[in-house]
This record gives structure tokens, sequence and C-alpha cells, in this order.
């Protein structure tokens, strides 16, 4: 049994200190909302007894930030979330602790004190796997000829209302492959607060151009993986 | 998982619904374990995760290395289109597996209207509605909860029901299968007959038949073997310091309605409200120490993170060592920012102490059932409250800072009149009134009363079970009346819908002769019935009509004193006699005081129970 008291006799901290947490959100874990994460992540938090900050105010609560949000549907290997802790808990234990309470599905891959600012992130980096009995190097060269040259109308819906959006705008680069029966595809994406769009997209506009999955929702199978997240130099990984 | 069910995923509303994968999921090798219990929940994942009875019996029965016992919950109506499309039936949460793949599946009935969910289930996992129809490969089905204390309107469906609290019950009932089996002598008919005839609390309906008098009462029960029992007495965990307590719990990704700690203190009430089935069925009353009780919310909260405990049982402000309970609990809660709640509050028992000990309350709202508008009817149904404690109460609540207050009352109680009715809005509008004579209220603010009424439903082993309801016209000229004597503006009126409570009366004193209406309306697709937006009273009068059932025999009808009841198969512990004495007392205003002040002679305390203040009580305690 794990001892859940021990935060309260660690040294505390001159002040609150941020650490950040690098997750996995895979398989199953991929139909969870971003909102049922953040519950889900509270808690886990609390039963792996980290000598959590809480918030003064009336209604004291723990600080929890995460990075670029991951639309359900999509995996990742690259998910981050920032907490804060008050007092003094070795890294390597945190991450012991937290993994302890979560699944493979959900698991810490990295803590650390972080540097760079979730401002900082401008691209990620997607891989596509759509499972096609068809594909075939002919099939490959057709994907790799429509991305590259569009149009490629996309509605992008934001809060701000609907808008029609051309996809080829937020792809930095991509790249092609045919599997035995799938298409692999790696799309790195626009990404980050300013200039976002859906990996999904990518899908979207792959059907409607090419009628894949013989236009039959029952029959789609697509795997969307969000592998990197990177820098404004499209190739640095943000940490 | 079924590579179909995941193909869908995608293209459901909510689809964390489905997609399972919790963190104390219990996953177990099929291959190694000798009973496979797939254990039902007839409505939504979210509802379903929130029920106590299936953390608790998913434990127990995961708690043995032979069992493995897996979840499943009622698809959504966008899931149940995929799933015909495609050919998917229903399958378990953890291995995606087809449920009628199962050795055993339970279903747990909490709610009348949770029975064509229940069939609509069966129906999705391509298993044979009627009992009788199934051969030797499909699952035993077993029903259970609150519901099976009447189980003859579903009698055809159900292979057999536990009676009474399951956690050592569906053990011993899996452990026998195990048993035939590998002495190599199951068969379906013999395993159901040796349960009924070895384990305590297993009513097999097959094995009793039933005959009617012409006027369509029940004329005579009888057991088909001397080996069965002639009335199924229910099974309690006698001691509840040793009931199976799960030491984690499966935590849902998606919100559950009920998404906290629910620490059951006890079981039973001492209190006995004449209209309460929950009250009567869970007798004898059975207190957990709290020293026990605090190790097990710290265990739980250890294993979950949750940041609520919710301290549950009938009347939590009965409990008797609600104070050192709360007390050891505040020690840790407090400094882990751990809130505790209470999900129901006596007035009389409500005070300013409690209210600080309690977040719940530390909300703008509390709710407090007087259940009826004037002390005459108070008395008629054993409510045991006066119209002082409610002031009492909601002034404390008002110098607390609260500004909200929610009250529950009941239309159509036996004996009711106008002037009843009309002490509805009167005792509403006296909070109103309270409110504004409170020196200590928050300042500036109004208030808000909100008045919330139910229709009564007389219910199996209550001393109105014999009542008849009230007509749908006569509830709805009640709920009429109330609302012209709602004057204040500061007092909302919300009522229930008369017509889904008069279904709910059919299905609650219903016998056999429904099962032909349930099997119709499960063959033309009636599901979630518990759902507003699926409930559909024009078409359940149309089964009705055509399966030849009169609603209102069982619904309106005064029953009689000497009829054969349905559900006198089972012995839920009290005794007929009491609830008949309990009914003339009503009939005169008279109240009954509750256990811990005098013994009423119930009868429940013949089943036994520690810690408990029933006199005759092995292991009574208190005197």
């Amino acid at each position: 049994m794990k001892d859940n008291e021990k935060k309260f006799t660690l040294p505390l901290l001159e002040a609150p200190r941020t650490v950040r947490v690098k997750f996995r959100k895979v398989g199953n874990l991929q139909y969870i909302s971003h909102l049922d994460l953040q519950r889900t992540f509270s808690r886990v938090l609390v039963r792996a007894g980290l000598p959590l900050w809480y918030t003064k105010g009336f209604n004291p609560h723990i600080k929890m930030v995460f990075g670029l949000p991951l639309p359900v549907g999509c995996e990742s290997e690259t998910e981050f979330l920032d907490i804060r802790i008050e007092r003094d808990m070795p890294l390597s234990e945190i991450k012991e602790r937290l993994n302890a309470e979560l699944t493979e599905e959900l698991a810490v891959r990295e803590v650390y004190f972080a540097e760079r600012k979730f401002t900082d992130i401008a691209f990620a980096a997607y891989e596509y796997t759509l499972t096609l009995p068809e594909a075939d190097a002919a099939l490959a060269a057709t994907v790799e000829k429509t991305l590259s040259e569009g149009p490629l109308t996309f509605v992008k819906r934001s809060k701000s209302g609907e808008k029609e959006v051309d996809v080829r705008d937020f792809i930095r680069d991509f790249k092609v492959e045919a599997g035995t029966g799938e298409i692999r595809l790696a799309v790195t994406l626009s990404a980050g607060e300013q200039n976002t769009l859906t990996p999904e997209a990518i899908v979207t506009v792959l059907k409607q151009k090419l009628g894949l999955f013989a236009g039959d929702p029952l029959k789609e199978r697509y795997r969307i993986l969000r592998r990197r997240v990177l820098m404004a130099d499209g190739v640095t990984e943000f940490e | 998982m079924n590579e179909k069910i995941t193909s869908v995923l995608k293209s459901v509303e909510k689809p964390g619904r489905y997609s399972g994968g919790e963190y104390g999921a219990v996953i177990k090798d099929k291959n190694a374990v000798k009973a496979r219990f797939a254990f039902a929940f007839p409505d939504t994942y979210e509802i379903g995760m929130s029920n106590l009875g299936m953390r608790l019996l998913y434990g127990a029965l995961n708690n043995e290395s032979d069992i493995w016992c897996e979840r499943v919950f009622c698809p959504w109506v966008d899931m149940q289109e995929k799933m015909r499309e495609l050919n998917i039936p229903l399958w378990a949460h953890e291995s995606g597996d087809p449920v009628s793949e199962f050795d055993i599946l339970g279903i747990t009935l909490g709610y009348e209207m949770c029975y064509t969910t229940a069939l609509a289930m069966l129906k999705m996992a391509g298993i044979p509605l009627r009992a009788d129809a199934r051969g030797e490969d499909v699952p035993i089905v077993i029903g259970g909860g609150a519901c099976a204390y009447n189980p003859e309107p579903v009698a055809d469906f159900f292979d057999c029901f536990s009676i009474g609290e399951g956690e050592d019950n569906l053990v011993e009932f899996t452990k026998l299968y195990i048993r035939m089996k590998e002495e190599g002598r199951y068969t379906r008919a013999g395993f159901l007959h040796e349960a009924a005839a070895t384990i305590k609390g297993i009513y097999v309906p097959s094995l009793y038949a039933v005959d009617y008098n012409e006027d369509g009462t029940i004329k005579s029960v009888t057991r088909k073997y001397d080996d069965i029992p002639e009335k199924v007495e229910k099974c309690i965990i006698a001691d509840m310091d040793k009931a199976y307590f799960p030491d984690k719990l499966v935590m849902p990704y998606i919100e559950a309605v009920h998404d906290r700690i629910m620490l059951e203190v006890y079981r039973g009430c001492i209190r006995g409200c004449r209209f309460c089935q929950a009250g009567m069925i869970y007798r004898p009353v059975r207190e957990k120490t709290p020293d026990l009780l605090n190790k097990q919310a710290r265990c739980l909260y250890d294993a979950t993170g949750y940041e609520e405990i919710s301290l549950m049982s009938l009347s939590i402000s009965d409990y008797s060592k609600l104070e050192p309970l709360t007390r050891s609990l505040l020690d840790w809660t407090d400094r882990n920012m751990v809130s505790l709640s209470l999900p129901s509050l006596r007035v009389d028992s409500f005070s300013k102490e409690l209210m600080e000990r309690i977040a719940s309350v530390r909300t703008s709202s509390l709710t407090f059932a007087p259940e009826a508008g004037t002390q005459r009817l108070r008395d008629v149904i054993n409510k045991n409250v006066r119209e002082e404690d409610l002031m009492h109460a909601v002034n404390v609540a008002f110098s607390g800072g609260k500004t909200n207050v929610k009250l529950y009352f009941m239309n159509g109680l036996p004996t009711e009149t106008e002037e009843d009715i009309a002490g509805i809005a009167e005792l509403a509008h006296s909070v109103v009134h309270e409110y504004y004579q409170n020196p200590n209220r928050q300042k500036g603010r109004s208030p808000q009363v909100t008045v919330s009424v139910s229709c009564f439903i007389p219910k199996p082993f209550t001393p109105f079970q014999w009542e008849a309801q009230d007509t749908m016209e006569r509830l709805a000229e009640k709920q009429d009346f109330l609302r012209e004597q709602i004057t204040d503006r500061k007092v909302r009126y919300q009522h229930h819908n008369a017509k889904v409570s008069r279904i709910e009366a059919v299905l609650a004193r219903g016998n056999r002769k429904l099962c032909a209406a349930l099997e119709l309306a499960a063959n033309e697709g009636f599901c979630l019935d518990a759902w507003d937006e699926f409930f559909d009273y024009d078409k359940w009068l149309s089964v009705f009509e055509r399966t030849g059932v009169d609603p209102a025999f069982f619904a309106n009808r005064q029953f009689g004193l000497d009829e054969i009841l349905p559900w006198d198969v089972i012995d839920c512990g009290v005794t007929k006699e009491f609830l008949k004495r309990e009914r003339a007392k009503a009939y005169e205003a008279a109240t009954t005081p509750n256990c811990r002040e005098k013994c009423a002679g119930c009868g429940a305390n013949r089943l036994g129970g520690e810690r408990t203040p029933c006199p005759a009580c092995r292991g009574n305690n208190e005197g």
C-alpha cells in the first residue's frame, strides 16, 4: 500500500513549483474527451499522493494546465500536463507514483521541470494508418497528389463560428507510404493557440476527394497518432 | 475488444461509455476461471457506474479467484442502431465478449421502469426472452435488487432471483454452479432446483405454479417440490462490519451521475414511514462501527482520489455514531481537501453542528422531505416530523447563509384531502416567511423554495401495499389544485409525471399476467423507459390492452386484506401482520415510535443482525 500521508512530511518549497508531466494517451483512451481527462487526472494526482499545491481561494483546488488538447478519436505519444507542487518530492518518485495509478493506455513517460512554455508549440507531427484492402503504390501516389494539389476545402469549427479553410495551408510537410492493406501517412500540421487544425481534417478531405472506405462510414478503419510536438522551426521537439 | 465495436466508436455519442479500459477494471484470464458472470445494469453506463450495489457485487464476485465478473450496460439508442446494422451482439465491458457466452447473467432491477430495458438487453444479447425457451448453453439469468421483492411481473424472463443482499448469496450461487459443472452433474433444471433447495434467498419462479380466481386475483401458489421453501426468505449480511467491502473501485473516465466515494454507514431504517419500501425491505437495521468506516473511507480515498465522500444510508442522521464518525473522518479529510456530503437529511435532527461539518450544505441549496402538508397526514404516513422541526431546520440553513430550500412532498397518499394539499402550499409559504423573519439571513438576497411533488405509488411490503393509487385524472386535478394554491413567486413548483407513476404502480404490484404485456413491449422495441424521451404512455396502454391486462386492476384497485398477494411467495422479514397493524394505525392517524424508541414487532429481527436496535436480535448490544 502506498503512503498517501508521506507528502505532509516532505520539506516545503520556498514557492510552489511547476512540474511537467509528459504522457501517452492511446488505445481506448482516445475516446476520452479533454474534459474527462482533466477530471481523471485530478483524481490520479490526488491518489498518487503528490504534494500538490492548492489555490488559496474560497474553493481551494489544484492547478493543472494541459498542453495542446487532443481531440477525441486521436491517440498520442506526446501529451503534456503541468502541475504545481508545494513540497519537495523527487521527480523519479512522482513518475513512479503516477504510473502506479495509471494504465498502459494512459501512462507517464517523463516528469521534469519545464523550461518551455506551451505557447512555444507551433506544430504537431501525426501518423495516420488507413486500413484499406485496396491499398497499393498507385493509391499512395493518388493520396500524395491529392494532398499536394488541392484545393482541400474543410469547414473548420471554432468558438467564433464556422469557416472554410484549405487544409494545405496547415500542412508543413507530409509523406505517404503504401503498406499491406493500409496507407500510412506522416503529416506535420500547424498547432498551438493561433493556427491549429484538427488532425481528423486530413482523413475527412481524403474521404471526400477519393471516396475512401467505399463511402461507407461503417467500413471506416483508421488510426491517428500524435507522435511529436514541435517548436516553431518545425524540427526541434517541444519539451 | 471486438473490431466491429471499435469501428463504430468514432461515430457514436459519448464513446467513453463503451471504450472501457478504466483504472480498476478487473481483467482475468477467461480460460483460467471456472465461471464467467456478466453483471448487467439495465440503464446507461453513467447511471450504472453510480450504483453502489453494482460496485459491491462486482467486487465481491471478483474477489473469488474462480469467478470473473464483468459489467454490462445498456447502450444508448445510437449505439443500438449501429449494433443492429453490424450484427453486434450485446457485449461485456471488460473483455468485449458477447454476453451470450457467459455462464451467468445477473440483472439488477432497481426500479420498475427498467424492466423493458432489461428485456431489451436480453434481446440485444441474443438470449431468448422467456426462461422456458432457453437451452442448456444459454447463460443462467438471475435477477436481483429492490424490485426482486416482487419478481412476479418479470417471472417468466428470469431463471431465478436472488432475494435480499447479494454479496455472499451470488458467490454461493456461482460456486454451486461451478461445483455441479465440475462434478459433471450440471443440467439447467437440476442446477436451478438445487439452488432453490439449498441456497437461502434463491427464488426459481418456474418451480412455483400460480392459480387464479375468476376475478383475476390469485387463488393459490403451489411449489412443485417439497424440498424448496414455500416462502423464499431474503438473505442479509448479519454483521455489516464483516460485509465484503471493495478496497478499490473502477474509476470511470467519463462522468458518472454519482462520481464520489459512497460510504455505506448502515443498512435498514429505524423510521418506518408507511409508504416507503426501502424502510421495510432492508430491515433489520445493522450498523457498521465508526472505526471500520473511517478505515474503509481512507482506503477508498487512497485508491480513488475522489474529492468527496458521501455518507450513505436511508436516513443518515439516525446513525447512532454519527458524531464519532464525522469527527474521525474530518481528522484527515480536511487536510486532504476532501469534503463530506449527505444524501438526505431529516429535519428533526438537522443541526448547525452537522451543517458545518458537511460540505453538501456548503452549497447554496438544502433538501428536506416533509412528504405531506399537514400534521394529520404526516402522522398517517408515520413521518414523525413536525412543522416546528422543519422551521427550525430551515432557520439553521438560512442563518448559515443558505437561500435555496427544496422540499419533497407526495400527492395521492391514502386519506389525502384538499386541506392536506393546500397545506403543502402553506408550508412552502411559511418557509419563505421564515426567511424574512430570520435576522441572520443573507441580506439583500431573496429565498427560493422549490416544492417537488411526486405521486404516491403503493409498493409491496409496505403498510400501504393494499391501497389504491389515485387515478391519473385525480392526480392531475390535485396537481392543478396545488398549483393554484401556490401564490408566492418565490416558491417554485415541480411535480412528477403521473403517467409514469401509474405504469410504475402497475409494474410494482403486478403478477405473472404482466409477463405477456412486457414480452409484447420488448418485441415492440420498448427500451430505456426510465428516460422521459422514450417513455410513451399510450404505447403502454396499447400493450396492456392487447395482452388483456387491465392497468386499473393493479394500480387503482384496493387490494383485499385477505387476498393472496403476488409477492406473498417472498419473505422480506417484516410480517404481514405488522404491515396490517401499521395500516390500521395509519387510518387512525396514529404514529409508531422508531425502532430505537420502542420495538414495533415488525418481525425482521428473526433474520438476525449485529449492532442493531432490535431487542431480539442476536448480538444486539444496545439492550
